[in-house]
């Protein structure tokens, strides 16, 4: 949290202050103009109604998957950065909530509004399940459960489940409507997944605001003086694995509308991989951390690498490096940056992006005193 | 009721296992009975024969992690890497000069260096370190196809050292002190690179290694049981590139359990991993003692890389085979070296038992293992022989 980095001049002189989410006027309404500013996106598109250039269509897809994938990293952020649990199954719990949403749409036909807390309600009991050791194990043995949790859900998934899931060919999911309106294009999936991204990442900071937020961060600072202050550790542990389980569960449902064809292949162990790598980037234990490192690193895997460094780097390396195979360049950068990225960031800055915008943000507000 | 479940907690947790093991019984027994005798030794050996590998990865894990607390989930990728490295010395007629040069070098002087730099300025180790680089050079530029054993090991070892020291250097020294979060995102990230570094330098296709072959170049004949059919009902076979490659893994495996009990280097390393504060306090050079534990681990990879690349291919799916490997060190203990062995076996032997019983459904690669491990998890977490300890939850 921020609460322990402020600038001279901020004085609080309640509780409320102390902990409200936008401090002055100020903040309130840069929130919300950003919050308006977004929802104009897809009107200034050529496919807009008012049919503009001003923002390339690809923009909306990106900020689309940005918006989906902040969900998941927020759940993430609760048990990893507030709680202090290792998790390296948030893949598998993503897909239950997307093939879960698919098969309440598919077999049952229910509204989507209706799908998308079930799913996530669903998704959070599966979770508990796999939060269970946690009764008996810490560390990088709980590391190693909740791996067991990426390569047992899979499994389940496509090989006893497959009447419904479609095993190992792709699953069709029905396009979502409310009345007569039908969210078949990106830019009107936008204005499902947007309000309800910003909705999750409030939740996210009002629950963190709680007595049960304060109660997860005790837990991660130190298990036994929390037990001593009378916090049930276990539970609470538990009820993080369930909230980290339920944004999963949002996220994958979403992505199960958004993509409207679910395949397995998508939620592998490297899909958990990269939502930590997202999370540390971005900074785990800071509320805005997840938006920061899911942006880097989508920006950078769905636009900088493809669209600037490959065509740059392509032609050069061959002639730089004689033993590369001039074929293998364009699948192989994308781990090798990643890789790489994330090596400096848990080196540099392992505190991550998020930290960084506070020090920035209070040298801003007390320039040009920088001390 | 509650007392009485207090006073007889151990009695009654143990009626439980056994209640569980009666019904485990009672659902295989039948599935068991279906099949042959022969399907059950065939079963058996080929379990047993694939759980050496998995022994060889564990110790791998095992060993980084007692010298330095630190769960290694880039092995697969290092093992996969470590094949390849062997590979291009084996498959290539010649070697270029300028790469012998660059790797037997850099190498070398990265092993004598691992304390101080000062260490080169003494004329005696910068003549051994010149040596040795010129050893390097002669053995990896061995022309023709009767040596490319020759050369591939020593570009393998030399391939293996290197990265070791590189990967302890520049990654997992900077984060001594770090929360262990940090360390397990820190190898999982070295393996995002390594397998970037992979895709670029070999491409993605399986590659054959082809080591166990005859001197002319073909493969080796299948080993039959026949002596046993009458007893068994069915022909057993056995693999021969597995069953090389088994003994090989038990060999490499028995000589680093030596080089741990018997030399001084050893020695050291297991003081320096059963109290780093003390061992430095009696003088051992804890740092050097760290980058040899990832130089040996990454050594143990390149073994483990070649041998299942010579049994099936080398490919993008080796990785996976060490996360298997996981469930083996926990099932034997993370810091028992013995436990690495048995929990391999097990491992291997549950693996193709789970395929026999339950065939198509791909249970035995992924599900069992990790079944297994949250069975230990829950029942015994410190597994059959690793140090018992009192943690607070």
């Amino acid at each position: 949290m921020s609460a322990n980095i402020r600038p001279a001049g901020i004085l609080d002189t309640n509780y409320a202050q102390d902990i409200a989410l936008n401090r002055t006027r100020t903040d309130k309404l840069i929130s919300n103009g950003l919050f308006a500013l977004l929802l104009l996106i897809p009107l200034l598109t050529t496919e807009g109604p008012f049919g503009l250039n001003l923002i390339q269509q690809s923009w909306i897809g990106i900020i689309i998957r940005i918006a989906i994938y902040v969900i998941a990293v927020q759940g993430l952020n609760i048990l990893v950065g507030y709680t202090g649990q290792i998790s390296l199954g948030h893949g598998a719990f993503v897909a239950v909530g997307a093939y879960s949403a698919a098969i309440m749409a598919r077999n049952l036909g229910l509204p989507f509004w209706l799908i998308i807390p079930l799913a996530a309600i669903f998704t959070g009991l599966v979770g508990l399940l796999f939060g269970l050791p946690s009764l008996r194990v810490k560390g990088f043995y709980l590391a190693m459960a909740t791996l067991a949790a990426q390569f047992i859900i899979p499994w389940l998934l496509r090989y006893p489940l497959a009447d419904f899931t479609n095993g190992s060919r792709p699953l069709e999911v029905p396009i979502p409507t409310l009345g007569p309106l039908s969210f078949a294009s990106d830019a009107a999936m936008y204005y499902i997944i947007i309000p309800l991204s910003v909705f999750m990442m409030l939740a996210a900071r009002n629950i963190m605001r709680t007595r049960v937020g304060r109660a997860f961060i005790s837990v991660r600072d130190n298990d036994l003086a929390a037990e001593l202050l009378g916090i049930n550790v276990f539970a609470y542990k538990l009820q993080a694995f369930f909230l980290s389980a339920f944004f999963a569960g949002v996220a994958g449902a979403l992505i199960a509308f958004e993509t409207n064809s679910l395949s397995l292949d998508k939620f592998t162990l490297n899909l958990s991989i990269e939502f930590l790598a997202m999370l540390v980037i971005g900074g785990a234990g800071f509320p805005l951390g997840p938006l920061f490192g899911v942006a880097f690193v989508n920006l950078l895997t769905q636009d900088i690498i493809p669209a600037r460094i490959l065509p740059a780097v392509g032609p050069v390396l061959p002639g730089l490096l004689p033993f590369i195979d001039p074929v293998n360049i364009n699948a192989a950068i994308s781990p090798l940056l990643f890789g790489f990225i994330l090596v400096i960031f848990l080196i540099a800055s392992p505190r991550g992006l998020a930290y960084r915008w506070e020090i920035f943000k209070i040298a801003w507000k007390i320039r040009p005193y920088s001390h | 009721m509650a007392t009485f479940f207090e006073q007889n907690k151990r009695y009654l947790i143990w009626m439980g296992y056994i209640l569980l093991a009666v019904v485990l019984l009672l659902w295989l027994g039948p599935l068991i009975g279906e099949k042959r005798p022969s399907r059950w030794v065939q079963t058996t050996i080929t379990g047993l024969l694939t759980g050496g590998i998995y022994a060889l990865i564990a110790l791998g894990i095992v060993i980084i992690n007692k010298a330095s607390g630190v769960f290694n989930f880039a092995h697969g990728w290092m093992m996969l890497l470590g094949g390849f490295i062997f590979y291009s010395f084996f498959s290539s007629g010649q070697v270029s000069l300028l790469a012998a040069v660059l790797l037997s070098s850099v190498t070398v002087i990265m092993v004598m260096t691992m304390g101080s730099w000062r260490d080169l300025l003494q004329p005696r180790t910068a003549l051994i370190t010149l040596a040795a680089i010129i050893i390097l050079i002669l053995l990896m530029s061995l022309p023709g196809t009767e040596w490319k054993f020759v050369r591939a090991i020593a570009g393998g070892v030399t391939g293996a050292m290197l990265l070791g020291l590189v990967v302890e250097r520049f990654t997992v020294r900077p984060l001594i002190g770090q929360p262990l979060f940090a360390m397990v995102l820190m190898t999982l990230a070295i393996g995002r690179l390594l397998q970037g570094f992979i895709q670029l330098t070999w491409g993605s296709v399986e590659t054959p290694l082809q080591i166990f072959t005859t001197p002319e170049g073909t493969s080796l004949p299948t080993i039959k049981l026949d002596s046993l059919q009458e007893l068994l009902g069915g022909v057993a076979i056995i693999q021969p590139g597995l069953l090389i490659s088994f003994v090989l893994a038990l060999l490499a495996f028995v000589g680093f359990v030596l080089f741990f009990r018997f030399t001084n280097v050893g020695l050291a390393m297991r003081a320096s991993a059963e109290n780093q504060r003390l061992a430095q306090a009696v003088g051992l050079r804890v740092r050097v003692i760290l980058a040899a534990a990832w130089a040996i681990a990454a050594l143990l990879a390149t073994v483990g890389g070649v041998l299942q690349g010579g049994a099936t291919n080398l490919s993008v799916n080796m990785p996976l085979l060490a996360l298997l490997a996981f469930p083996a060190v926990l099932l034997g203990g993370l810091e028992s070296i013995s436990g690495a062995l048995v929990g391999g076996l097990v491992i291997g032997f549950v693996q193709e038992w789970t395929n026999l019983l339950f065939p198509g459904t791909q249970a035995h690669v992924e599900l069992a293992p990790y079944v297994l491990l949250m069975i230990v998890l829950v029942i015994r977490p410190d597994g059959l022989f690793g140090e018992k300890r009192i943690e607070r939850i």
